[in-house]
């Protein structure tokens, strides 16, 4: 392996560091006594205190965070306050549902936003270009769930053509999967297209005044060829920084589209674990969310290598 | 560009004053050095052409800003009274966009809501920026710090800001203060990177090293030289914050973890309008169409404010 991929890799290593002491220090300064909690009402003081020593609540901070970091480590999220469930149980039913969103979001986002990034720096100037801008404008401006009620509402009860909201799971068909997916992968594709679009005309734009294009152009390649194939390659790089860092876009998108749509996903367990204040599953959550977040963008700098040869860390 | 530039004469007034020819001489026509651009815009009229972003995004948040302040003379109701013989009513004359479940006049709640998106979006604008300028400006100056903020700031980042207040949220209970706070802390570390990213350019600029080859002290060299440089980018990105605030807090007062019921905001009334929203989708629809509008007019502002400020990327992005 190259010397700058394992530098990269090894880079994430504080990052995650920083992340994981985060999230501790919010199960830390959680209001309300987890030994208490467990001692019951009938506890004396000196019983909750005995738990307390049981439980390792009274060692100091780093002490207890390593042993946590030790826990996550061998697949140990801890247990929910609310059901008495291992965490990483609760999170492993939801991952399906939140991942097909995602999935189906992104491939749709990106197929339909840079398309759109490359007519309007095309056509740069003229209404397309002012229309597809406008859209990027709105997009970032109408919030998730708008969206969300606005399309449920035209397309599943006024149309009828679409179910309106629930989710089912891939093992019962690819259809009746992919169709309660369709609304809320346009739903959250929303923001996600206008910040693909957006950066993809700016890139292109620059891409097109260059020489290559223009010996292009004068030796008769064809315009869609100019576009996809010289230029759309050589603008990828910012366009995929952007894919990486708008997941973090889609992954806050994501709790409220599936709150509006009742997709039984993580978004899901996280709005409810809130509202019963269950901070082990908050933490997990979070925690693995953001896991994701910084792999994918890890995976996306290992792919500029590939995208880029000369890219070098 | 200053106006002086466009402050020519028309040509017909500028050619009754000349002399009138003699014999001897015909007077060249009056060719002015500039072509005056086909019309002259002044004031309110100029600005509108230059920066229409702006334009229609000042207007539209002055619109709303007046609503917000103005709420209580606009004909709205106190927005908590409770009416339980008026619940769910459509749009009419006397409720004029309706009433929610527990009776209470729309138009009043979402007027009195805009106070509480327009309160978090400029208070977590001016806080994070305040805050972040500070982190970036340390870390931008001060070579030792600048590895350990970064890393502390990149962690923070790694976490989805919408996740990262919903987790701040999860600590305290819901208050306006504590979504100010929980948003601020989501959103310092993008501010801090900016101005960090500016201070680091800044700092090799070859005004800074004349000024510290004159023996400036560091602290009038970040006072006079790199913290006015930094305000350009900051304010842009500040209403960018802005606007990204209010979403958020409407997110998290819509999924329950942000401000109580008892004060409306529009996140808060689409929540509560959640459960209704296939037979009475204009309890979630108003607030919405509020919030859209005062995010797009955010938005615009933020646009114009770029283009403003580094003409070089107008019209780019």
């Amino acid at each position: 392996m190259p010397i700058f991929i394992f530098k990269r890799i090894l880079s994430t290593i504080p990052v995650m560091a920083i992340v994981a002491l985060f999230v501790f220090s919010l199960l830390y300064i959680a209001p309300g006594d987890p030994a208490a909690v467990i001692a019951g009402d009938q506890a004396s003081p000196a019983d909750v205190e005995r738990i307390r020593q049981n439980l390792g609540l009274d060692r100091p901070f780093l002490i207890r965070f390593g042993e946590w970091v030790w826990q996550i480590v061998h697949g140990d999220l801890g247990i929910s306050i609310f059901t008495s469930l291992p965490v990483r149980d609760l999170i492993a039913q939801r991952v399906e549902p939140t991942l097909s969103l995602m999935v189906v979001t992104l491939l749709f986002a990106i197929s339909v936003a840079v398309p759109m990034g490359v007519i309007a720096a095309w056509k740069a100037g003229t209404w397309i270009d002012n229309s597809i801008m406008a859209f990027a404008v709105l997009g970032f401006s109408v919030p998730v769930f708008i969206v969300g009620y606005l399309l449920a509402y035209l397309f599943a009860l006024q149309l009828d053509w679409l179910p309106v909201q629930g989710y089912t799971p891939f093992r019962e068909g690819f259809w009746p999967w992919f169709e309660n997916l369709i609304l809320p992968a346009i739903t959250l594709g929303f923001v996600y297209i206008a910040l693909i679009a957006r950066i993809t005309r700016a890139t292109m734009l620059d891409v097109l005044q260059q020489d290559y294009v223009r010996t292009a152009r004068s030796k008769g390649v064809a315009q869609s060829s100019i576009l996809f194939v010289h230029a759309l390659k050589n603008a990828a790089i910012p366009i995929v920084t952007v894919i990486g860092i708008g997941l973090a876009l889609l992954i806050g998108g994501a709790v409220v589209t599936e709150s509006v749509f009742a997709i039984p996903g993580l978004g899901r367990l996280t709005v409810d674990a809130i509202l019963r204040r269950d901070y082990p599953v908050i933490q997990g959550v979070v925690l693995l969310f953001s896991f994701v977040y910084v792999f994918v963008n890890l995976a996306i700098d290992l792919i500029y290598t590939l995208i880029d040869p000369r890219i070098r860390y | 560009m200053s106006d002086a530039a466009y402050r020519i004469e028309p040509m017909d007034a500028a050619a009754s004053r000349s002399t009138p020819p003699t014999a001897d001489f015909v007077a060249a026509p009056v060719m002015p050095d500039i072509l005056p651009p086909a019309k002259i815009r002044r004031g309110v009229a100029r600005f509108i052409y230059r920066y229409p972003n702006m334009a229609v995004g000042g207007a539209l948040l002055f619109i709303m800003l007046c609503a917000a302040i103005f709420a209580p003379w606009l004909g709205t109701v106190d927005p908590t009274e409770i009416a339980t013989s008026r619940r769910t009513r459509f749009p009419s004359a006397t409720n004029w966009l309706g009433t929610d479940m527990l009776g209470r006049d729309i138009y009043s709640r979402v007027l009195y809501g805009a106070r509480v998106s327009l309160i978090v979006g400029f208070s977590v604008a001016v806080l994070a920026s305040i805050a972040g300028l500070t982190i970036g400006l340390v870390s931008g100056m001060v070579r030792r710090a600048d590895g350990v903020i970064m890393r502390v700031m990149d962690g923070m980042m790694s976490i989805p800001p919408i996740l990262l207040a919903i987790a701040l949220m999860a600590l305290t209970r819901g208050s306006v203060q504590n979504v100010v706070i929980a948003i601020t802390i989501a959103e310092i570390p993008r501010v801090a990177r900016l101005v960090r990213g500016v201070v680091l350019s800044l700092r090799e600029q070859p005004y800074v090293d004349a000024a510290i080859a004159s023996g400036t002290t560091t602290p009038m060299i970040i006072l006079r030289h790199i913290l006015p440089n930094t305000l350009a980018p900051m304010s842009v990105q500040a209403t960018y914050i802005c606007a990204s605030a209010m979403i958020v807090e409407a997110i998290l007062s819509f999924i329950g973890a942000g401000i109580p019921p008892i004060t409306p905001s529009w996140g808060n009334i689409m929540a509560e309008g959640r459960s209704l929203w296939q037979v009475k989708i204009y309890i979630v629809l108003f607030p919405a169409a509020f919030l859209s509008v005062t995010v797009l007019a955010v938005n615009l502002l933020g646009d114009g404010l770029r283009d403003a400020l580094d003409p070089r990327m107008a019209k780019r992005l």
